[in-house]
């Protein structure tokens, strides 16, 4: 049997080729090009990493820029034997935004642009490739944390859902615009925790369901996240839990992180994304009513000002306009 | 029947077991484990007890396994790195998951009656019983991690879901009555001095039911938690079991079962918890 010791990288390195996930592939593709992190900053202390989403002028939307310099950043620390709690969280006044939605087209974060009219299997395959960055950061073997404040909207919410635990500022901002989070595999495992683990009719189901946005303290009374404090609190709740975990070797570790994965996965995780791969594809083909938002339309004819303006009108009619 | 570490009466066709060991605060040794496994096995097929109540002697519910090393290797997967072939360490974990299964399963509605200490395999108890009705002060957790055991217990995430789950395996925190009601890994949580009665009172109201009818709403209900993958989940657990019992301690890691050999058990407890504890865990 091999010891512990022997699998000390110090001694033996592993030569044996696997299949990279993605955080790994690009974290290698960074340092091959021999180039420092544009999108985030990576800090290390002792056993714990810390990632912060740096783009701070949008609200740390996420374009193809972060979203690769993210995942390098938690390949790094996959890497390192030194690490064993990952911290993520936002640089400015939000954790994350969601899609970038100015993204140029072409770029894979944001959902597909209709006028591409990909093959239905590019589609497939294109979105398998976007979902897999969620789950890569799933199957981290390090125990990860999200450090929530601010808005945690669409894409960031599944971040934050794909880390082992969240804790958020009271006032901060979950949830999804524009969509029914339900019909977004992805949010509908995570935003809540495990929603098609609660009954259908349950009050967690129900919250998830219905509500487009909840605050960080709600979140936590409904278990969707692990704990809200005061927003000036945060970072030192956090630092205690980073701590504790990181009380943990990563090798015991990985395994109690596998096992619960699995429990994710026997609820019907990986089937949530693929029905998140066909939602989207649906999408391409809806027909929009006069008096709904368009975003590719909209976007052309007022601008992504215009739209977000007009998206919060038409969507969320009880929201604050976010054009303020 | 006549048990050295359970007692089992029928009151009104309610069965009540109450673990006794109330001097090591109700921990589960094999000798309790095989007598509750042979009493539940004998009163299965008694009509009478329509309703059966587990509760704990003295200050707690159960303090989980008997730690301390004696008659405890059928109840307590083997330290990591413990000699012994797969098929051994596979079947042995095996038969500790159907005991719980055998349990969640149990042909009669059961009730955990919960005071005091609710940790480790002793909250493996409750959780596979049907309701939990605890006092507000009882204390749930499962600290296997911390000894470098894995969660044996796939329960955690449909009965608190993800985030919940993580927090309570990887951290091994507890959380009390009050906590576990909101986060629903129970039914109830009450002031102390009502939880027998209550426990009485919920017990009289199933007692009530034709019998035969609430075996089957049960198995109605087990069916869809089968169906959405309990099964598969304990399967899934118990080689994960077997993949941790394969892993010996590292060397920087903290081994709770050398210390207790050497320190004792006390000692061990203590010094597994302490740097949890620091950080207010």
């Amino acid at each position: 049997m091999p010891t512990f010791e022997d699998r000390n990288l110090d001694l033996i390195k592993w030569h044996t080729q696997y299949q990279k996930n993605q955080c790994e592939e690009a974290y290698e593709k960074m340092v091959s090009e021999g180039r420092e992190y544009r999108a985030i900053i990576y800090e290390k202390k002792g056993r714990i990493a810390k990632i912060s989403l740096n783009r701070p002028e949008k609200s740390n939307a996420l374009n193809d820029a972060l979203y690769c310099d993210l995942l390098a950043g938690l390949g790094e620390a996959a890497r390192d034997d030194d690490v064993r709690v990952v911290v993520i969280k936002g640089a400015g006044r939000s954790f994350c935004a969601g899609h970038d939605l100015s993204s140029p087209p072409g770029d894979e974060s944001p959902p597909i642009d209709p006028k591409y009219h990909p093959t239905v299997r590019d589609f497939f395959q294109f979105e398998r490739r976007r979902c897999q960055k969620y789950e890569d950061i799933i199957n981290c073997p390090k125990a990860t944390i999200a450090q929530v404040h601010g808005y945690c909207i669409g894409a960031g919410e599944g971040i934050q859902a794909s880390c082992d635990i969240t804790i958020a500022a009271e006032d901060a901002q979950f949830g999804t615009r524009g969509f029914d989070r339900l019909t977004m595999g992805i949010t509908a495992m995570g935003g809540t925790g495990a929603p098609h683990v609660w009954p259908g009719g349950s009050e967690r189901y129900r919250a998830f369901r219905i509500l487009p946005e909840i605050s960080g303290e709600d979140a936590a009374e409904l278990s969707l996240i692990n704990k809200a404090v005061p927003a000036d609190r945060l970072e030192e709740e956090v630092d205690r839990w980073a701590k504790a975990l990181s009380l943990i070797p990563n090798e015991r570790f990985a395994i109690a992180k596998e096992s619960i994965n699995s429990t994710l996965d026997i609820t019907g995780l990986g089937n949530a994304f693929r029905n998140h791969y066909n939602i989207h594809l649906a999408i391409q083909f809806v027909r929009f009513r006069s008096d709904e938002t368009n975003l590719y339309k909209t976007r052309r004819d007022k601008g992504l000002k215009g739209f977000v303006q007009t998206r919060s009108m038409h969507a969320t009619p009880t929201l604050k306009d976010d054009s303020k | 029947m006549d048990y050295k570490n359970i007692k089992y009466e029928m009151r009104d066709r309610i069965g009540i077991i109450t673990l006794n060991r109330s001097d090591r605060l109700n921990a589960i040794n094999d000798v309790m484990i095989d007598e509750l496994d042979d009493l539940l096995r004998k009163i299965e097929t008694d009509l009478d007890a329509k309703v059966l109540i587990i509760k704990g002697a003295g200050k707690s519910f159960s303090a989980g396994q008997d730690l301390s090393g004696n008659v405890s290797s059928t109840i307590m997967a083997s330290p990591p790195g413990t000699p012994g072939s797969a098929k051994e360490l596979l079947e042995a974990q095996r038969r500790r998951s159907r005991r719980w299964e055998y349990i969640f399963n149990y042909p009669k509605p059961t009730i955990a009656q919960v005071h005091g200490h609710c940790i480790g395999a002793g909250c493996y108890l409750a959780m596979v019983c049907d309701l939990v009705i605890a006092s507000e002060d009882a204390l749930f957790g499962d600290p296997a991690l911390r000894m470098g055991l894995t969660s044996a217990m796939p329960l955690w995430t449909w009965l608190v879901g993800d985030k919940k789950a993580r927090e309570l395996v990887f951290l091994g925190r507890n959380v009390n009555g009050r906590e576990a009601e909101q986060i629903g890994l129970i039914n109830m949580a009450v002031p102390a001095s009502r939880l027998e009665q209550e426990a009485i009172r919920y017990a009289k109201a199933i007692s009530i039911c034709p019998g035969d009818g609430m075996v089957l709403c049960k198995e109605s209900i087990n069916a869809n938690l089968e169906a959405r993958g309990v099964g598969a989940a304990w399967r899934f657990l118990d080689d994960m079991q077997l993949i941790n019992q394969q892993q010996p301690f590292g060397p920087c890691e903290f081994n709770f079962f050398e210390v207790r050999n050497k320190k004792g058990l006390e000692a061990a407890l203590q010094e597994r918890d302490k740097p949890f504890k620091d950080l207010g865990f």
